[in-house]
């Protein structure tokens, strides 16, 4: 097995949400956190995170990496997630298997890559170092994208399978982002899943997306719709347990909702995974109620 | 890597400044046209960095008002690309911006606001260091005192502005009724500082900025006491250095004294 035991079912950390977490403790298994907001050098982003560690598991997910640019690695920016790692001990760092500038720009947008021999030999060899650099295997995570190129020769999820498998990473797959993706350019959404090598997908991002009627667009503004719902059993059945999360960016709601809908996700892995919920409480389960309604 | 390299590059100059050498190597769909999916991408790169400087200027935005302060965005976005792996650090040149654009001429109490926040910020997230105690400091030898160099905290901050942007910026973050705007044509110098996890900030008589500025290009609290001296006279001055340096370690400006 590559990959760690399921952590469970997580929330992206949000500001929005601190003082909820920290007053109610809520049944949130983990939390991931966005690890630009945190590479600072003090004050109040770190002296919270340094309050979430001691009550949760966290893991890193960052944007700024940048492993499909042709631009040189950011040597300082991996140094001060090396070091962000060091002081909260994530169970994984994970980023987007994107570019994301050039030329010392950083356009602040997770931007697909061209599925060609030239770019997975550039990104297979990059995660090496980068892996190098911060001594563990990290996980790469399918985007959304809206545009294909011409010069691609690989379908993405060749594409995403040979970059994992041959640089010895693991995965974080989105599975709204392959949804929006398998709109936006008519592909099937299970055939990506079933091409997936299940034994590296470490961890699973739910959301939801906006409808443009010919297209949609990853906001992170919406519960997660049905269509996604339906796609992250498919992934359950295909990968067995994972670490689930909802990543919601815009239009947050109340902690309390979010946790609920988390529920959802976990009692929809237990369904399909024959299993009962790791944290639902004991009372819960015998009276055969949601674990969403028996919270006081 | 050519191929993969002139492609984004391509598509940066695209983004950044409309180039269209990026059109031949994407595809469309008979649905949805490559001119519509690069403009999704085009749309998004603008309105994020506009929405990240609404994030790190949130008195900025509120007193402008949505519009004024998103055709500044705009207009900033257009003059500047990121160079930052993170987001929150978008803004840096804003206040320079605002100070040089003709069509921010008019009202130039924005520029001092801008910079204002922007230190704002940097306090906020400065690098955490132990304040000395009154404790500590009066085991000091006094034939040492002469040669005392204070360490400061990383979080201090010093400004002289000439508008009030201070009291402005205030008062639209506490939601309360904004001063109308004021000059004043000699500077008033501020000081910004984080206590713990909480920013504080005070203006500071003309005195007490010019040895404070002495202490912390690294003036030996001699040369502060000599200072203080020509300023106040020599009657003064050595009560005035004692309850300057007292009120500073009070507030946690002071990290180390050696
Ligand atoms: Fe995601």
């Amino acid at each position: 097995m590559l990959t760690r035991p399921s952590l469970g079912f997580g929330l992206g950390l949000r500001v929005d949400h601190y003082e909820a977490i920290l007053a109610e403790r809520p049944r949130v298994d983990w939390f991931e956190v966005l690890t630009e907001n945190y590479l600072v050098p003090g004050g109040k982003p770190l002296n919270y995170l340094t309050r979430f560690r001691e009550r949760y598991p966290l893991v890193m997910h960052g944007v700024s990496m940048s492993i499909g640019s042709t631009a040189p690695l950011d040597l300082e920016y991996l140094r001060q997630v090396k070091s962000l790692a060091a002081r909260i001990e994530p169970a994984w760092i994970s980023d987007h298997l994107c570019w994301t500038g050039v030329a010392g720009r950083n356009l602040h947008d997770l931007l697909p890559l061209p599925y060609t021999e030239e770019a997975l030999a550039h990104v297979v060899a990059r995660v090496g170092q980068v892996q190098e650099l911060l001594g563990r295997r990290i996980l790469l995570e399918n985007v959304s994208s809206y545009v294909a190129y011409s010069a691609s020769q690989l379908t993405e999820w060749e594409f995403l399978r040979e970059v994992v498998v041959r640089a010895d990473c693991l995965l974080l797959l989105d599975v709204n982002n392959i949804y929006v993706s398998s709109v936006n350019h008519g592909f099937d959404a299970r055939t990506y899943l079933q091409h997936l090598p299940a034994e590296r997908v470490q961890q699973i991002h739910l959301a939801g997306h906006e409808d443009h009627g010919s297209y949609l667009i990853d906001t992170h503004d919406h519960p997660v719709p049905d269509p996604v719902w339906q796609l992250y059993e498919a992934a359950l059945r295909h990968c067995g347990p994972v670490a689930t999360m909802i990543e919601r960016d815009d239009n947050i709601p109340p902690l309390e909702e979010l946790v609920g809908e988390l529920d959802q996700a976990r009692q929809l892995s237990a369904r399909v995974l024959n299993a009962p919920p790791a944290t639902m409480p004991l009372a819960a389960q015998r009276a055969g109620m949601p674990a969403g309604a028996a919270a006081p | 890597m050519n191929e993969l390299a002139e492609l984004q590059g391509a598509f940066q100059d695209y983004l950044i400044s409309g180039g269209g050498a990026i059109h031949r190597r994407v595809l469309g769909t008979a649905q949805v046209p490559a001119e519509i999916r690069l403009g999704i991408y085009a749309g998004a790169y603008a309105s994020r960095l506009a929405e990240a400087l609404g994030a790190n200027f949130p008195a900025m935005l509120r007193l402008m008002g949505e519009e004024d302060f998103n055709a500044l965005a705009r207009a900033y976005v257009a003059a500047h690309a990121s160079t930052f792996f993170s987001i929150r650090h978008y803004g840096d040149r804003l206040a320079a911006f605002l100070a040089s654009d003709p069509a921010y001429g008019e009202a130039p109490v924005l520029a001092e606001l801008a910079r204002w926040e922007w230190c704002v910020g940097l306090t906020f997230d400065a690098a955490d260091a132990t304040p000395l105690t009154h404790e500590v400091l009066a085991q000091v030898h006094p034939q040492q005192w002469a040669q005392l160099r204070l360490r400061w905290h990383p979080s201090v901050q010093r400004l002289d502005l000439h508008w009030n942007a201070p009291q402005i910026w205030q008062a639209v973050t506490e939601e309360s009724e904004v001063p109308p705007v004021a000059f004043s044509q000699q500077a008033q110098p501020w000081l910004l500082w984080r206590q713990g996890l909480t920013t504080y900030f005070r203006s500071l008589p003309g005195t007490e900025a010019a040895v404070l500025d002495a202490g912390r290009q690294g003036g030996s609290f001699g040369e502060l006491c000599t200072l203080l001296c020509a300023e106040v006279g020599d009657a003064a001055a050595p009560l005035q250095a004692a309850t300057l340096l007292r009120s500073w370690v009070a507030a946690g400006l002071i990290t180390d004294a050696d």
